[in-house]
């Protein structure tokens, strides 16, 4: 049985989708079996930045109504084994799906898949409550700014009320810009939503390359915030990743030597 | 250098008046509080401080905070000396 976890974020353009395609494509590199879900119905965007929008034929709505079989509706990504897109319909609105069909699609995934990744839309209303029905847990995705972190804490509090776990992504991090005291750090951001950290993402010039290409930054693998998905990926996977916090190998080596008097 | 100069003339950095404005915002999100109930419910409270000892109404404060994901309500009012 697989897992299945929400991608969100309350506010739009902080990078789910990005995240949702990376670690999607990251987690089916490592060879688990993967099925990225676009939840956002109306406005779909992960085929977009997939690369994979003119393979589309059927959709979510299609396959909730029977039009197709759910299997028929994922698009198979044949840049990575074991991977699929399953995309939103772009006419249909967010009510044309209920919480329940959504339930049901996703645990029939779970059973194919090892992870089913739910790319949710932003906002707290319908489509939102329709991504997070089938999710066993969540990850949030919030930007160092006071915009994303406070609707990033309206959507902790609707997770926690639906009893989906949660973890913090924090995205587009510039170290640059914490040292001159003109960015909230990522401890600042972790202390206000009190979340468990499940990565930092630095702000990249690459993201933007790779997403005008349609192709996944972990793809090419050599940016560091492909670097930093890739590390998340396998933190997901539950593989042993060493966290910032703890430093390297050297560092720890030298701690566990005695040579290092601060744990960091 | 520009950054202390900067630091010098504000006296806190952009990071910390977000860090701030974040703590106030969220407190009154998760009650779910408006600033116009509020002000009601510090009106109320006063006057039932003021049924036992004496106060100035006006000088009672109300505030909500925020840390990590609990939230406090605190409420100051300042008492008069008795036979004032």
């Amino acid at each position: 049985m697989g897992r299945a976890i929400v991608i969100t974020s309350g506010k739009g353009g902080v990078g789910k989708t990005t995240v949702t395609a990376n670690l999607g494509t990251a987690l089916a590199q490592l060879g688990h079996s993967v099925v990225l879900i676009d939840a956002d119905i109306g406005l779909r965007n992960l085929d977009v930045v997939m690369g994979l929008e003119n393979r589309i034929v059927y959709h979510l709505v299609d396959a909730i109504r029977g039009k197709c079989t759910v299997a028929k509706a994922m698009i198979k990504d044949r840049r990575s084994e074991n991977l699929w897109m399953l995309p939103a319909s772009q006419t249909d609105d967010k009510d044309s799906v209920t919480p329940e069909e959504m339930r049901s699609l996703v645990c029939e995934l779970k059973h194919t898949h090892d992870f089913v990744l739910i790319d949710c839309p932003a906002g707290i209303e319908q489509g939102f409550k329709n991504a997070i029905a089938g999710a066993d847990e969540a990850i949030v995705v919030a930007t160092p700014e006071v915009s994303s972190i406070r609707d990033a804490d309206r959507v902790v509090g609707l997770l926690a009320a639906a009893d989906v776990p949660a973890r913090l992504i924090v995205n587009r991090i510039s170290q640059h810009l914490v040292k001159r005291g003109d960015m909230l750090s990522q401890s600042d951001v972790i202390e206000i939503l009190a979340l468990d950290l499940l990565g930092t993402i630095p702000l990249d010039d690459h993201i933007v390359a790779t997403t005008n290409r349609g192709m996944p930054a972990v793809l090419e693998g050599k940016s560091l915030a492909a670097k930093e998905l890739n590390r998340i990926a396998r933190r997901l996977s539950g593989l042993e990743v060493e966290d910032h916090a703890t430093g390297g190998f050297f560092t720890r080596l030298g701690r566990a030597l005695g040579l290092s008097a601060t744990p960091a | 250098m520009w950054n202390a100069v900067r630091g010098f003339l504000s006296g806190k950095s952009s990071r910390d008046v977000a860090k701030g404005r974040l703590h106030l915002v969220l407190a009154h999100d998760r009650t779910g509080l408006e600033g116009g109930r509020l002000q009601e419910m510090r009106q109320e409270i006063a006057a039932v401080i003021a049924k036992y000892v004496p106060i100035d109404a006006d000088a009672v404060e109300i505030q909500i905070e925020t840390r990590s994901r609990e939230t406090q309500l605190t409420v100051s009012s300042p008492i008069q000396p008795r036979n004032a």
